[in-house]
């Protein structure tokens, strides 16, 4: 049982935006629900309002443009990221990522701007939008305002959103096409679980970039790097960046490990 | 509450729901259909794995409201007139089932995988069942009723690991 709440189901953007500013911080949006239905069976929020961003107008839509990139809307699944013609070929980090989320039924149901909202250490879908210049467009009754993926995620499960706001639009530039990557997953099952580390390395124009999932209190991105740099040289940057913890699924040592074998890895294997 | 109507096995319903019902729930306790089961109920297990407009999902995470002019198929849609669905017969003939609580969620994810993909290999396969728990089978004899199910061992008659 869930506890009780309203559930309403905007059809355009203008009332999903005035349901957000009549309620506060007591509506709750949902996307997929595949966090947010978890939180809620597990008491950890209790909003009066559930908004479900799905039926609103154009939340559906997923489009690549050579002159605005791809543009990742709310409702999008991330199987329809996996489904989109093309997508493998201009974005292989993006699809390595997709694909390493959760099992295939929650990822009918899970989308990327649902993961990206909600800030996990963890979140398999932030790698790849770091390493490729994401930006999130956000949008609340006073306009729209954009904000690189990389100053969103601020902590863990907390981000720049402020009660009223909505991320709009997750655009991946077109200048990030033609970049390589590769992603790796330690898991402690080899079918769908949480990462207890990840590491995604992505290489572009000369630039190298390694980005760290689960080894910080938010996703780590480490830009600046270059193709031509040796691996020790990597592993180090990277290592330098995270502060993993211990827990109960592995220890700050194994995680910093893994971190340089995968680093090692994906170097050989992302030509 | 919200007046919902919903086609579930080609059956049109209206029912009114509360908003904080989950799907799983609605179909169990509102209709009566107790094929899909709670295992987790948080998106773990698979048991609860429905059709959605075609793709399978975990009931316990979609609320009922959401479903109001869609289409749901359930493990109940399965057999016709008496007569078990291929991929039932597949999983009775292949010893697919043991205690049974997987079978339903199990069904529809392979329902799911041979609409999209009809010869599926057999990464295919373990990639659509990778949300469904099996804790008795051991998914050996599963991926065998889906290869028999999609015409791959015809003649063997399964229980390779009967
Ligand atoms: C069994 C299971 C396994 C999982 N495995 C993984 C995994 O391997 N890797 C992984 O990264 N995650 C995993 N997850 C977590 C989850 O599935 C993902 O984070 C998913 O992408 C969330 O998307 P959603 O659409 O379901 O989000 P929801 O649950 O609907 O929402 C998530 C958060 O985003 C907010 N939100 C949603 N849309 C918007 C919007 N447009 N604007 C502002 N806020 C918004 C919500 O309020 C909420 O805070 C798993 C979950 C389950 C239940
Ligand atoms: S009951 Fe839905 S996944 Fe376990
Ligand atoms: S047959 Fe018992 S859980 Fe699968």
């Amino acid at each position: 049982m869930l506890h009780e709440f309203e559930f309403r189901a905007p059809r355009t953007r203008a009332e999903l935006l005035g349901v957000l500013a009549d309620h506060g911080g007591l509506a709750k949006l949902m996307a997929g629900g595949t966090d947010v239905i978890v939180n809620l069976r597990a008491g950890g929020i209790k909003p009066r309002v559930v908004v479900d961003v799905k039926q609103v107008e154009g939340y559906g839509a997923l489009t690549w443009s050579d002159t605005d990139g791809l543009v990742i809307r709310p409702a999008t699944t991330i199987n329809d990221l996996l489904r989109m013609p093309g997508l493998r070929e201009r974005f292989p980090l993006l699809v390595a990522c997709a694909h390493d989320l959760a099992s295939y039924q929650i990822r009918n149901r899970a989308t990327v701007i649902g993961n990206i909202v909600n800030a996990s250490p963890c979140a398999d879908m932030a790698p790849a939008l770091l390493c490729l210049d994401a930006r999130a467009v956000i949008a609340s009754q006073a306009g729209e305002h954009e904000v690189p993926m990389r100053e969103f995620i601020t902590g863990v499960k907390r981000t720049v959103l402020l009660p009223g706001e909505v991320l709009d639009r997750v655009v991946v530039p077109a200048s990030s096409v033609g970049a390589r990557g590769g992603y790796a997953k330690l898991k402690r099952i080899s079918g769908h679980d949480l990462g207890l580390v990840a590491v995604a390395v992505h290489k572009h124009g000369g630039e190298l970039r390694v980005a760290v999932g689960s080894a910080a209190p938010t996703p780590v991105l480490v830009s600046g790097l270059k193709e031509t740099d040796d691996a020790a040289t990597v592993v180090a940057a990277a290592q330098a960046a995270i502060s993993p913890i211990s827990d109960l699924r592995c220890t700050k040592e194994y995680r910093e490990h893994m971190v340089g074998v995968y680093i090692r890895r994906l170097l050989r294997e992302v030509a | 509450m919200m007046r919902i109507t919903v086609t579930v096995n080609g059956q049109v319903y209206e029912r009114d729901v509360p908003g904080h019902r989950t799907l799983l729930h609605f179909l169990r306790q509102d209709l009566g259909l107790t094929g899909s089961k709670e295992g987790c109920g948080a998106g773990e297990c698979g048991a609860c794995t429905v059709l959605l407009d075609g793709h399978s999902v975990n009931a316990c995470l979609v609320l009922a409201p959401e479903v109001d002019g869609r289409c749901v198929e359930t493990v109940e849609g399965q057999a016709k007139d008496g007569k078990l669905s291929t991929i039932q017969d597949a999983f009775n003939r292949n010893h697919a089932v043991q205690c049974g609580f997987c079978t339903s969620g199990m069904v529809m994810s392979v329902q799911d995988l041979l609409v999209r993909t009809p010869k599926p290999s057999d990464d295919d396969i373990k990639e659509a069942i990778e949300g469904n728990f099996c804790r008795c089978t051991g998914y050996l004899q599963i991926i065998e009723a889906v290869r028999d199910a999609s015409g791959r061992t015809e003649g063997k008659g399964g229980l390779k690991h009967a």
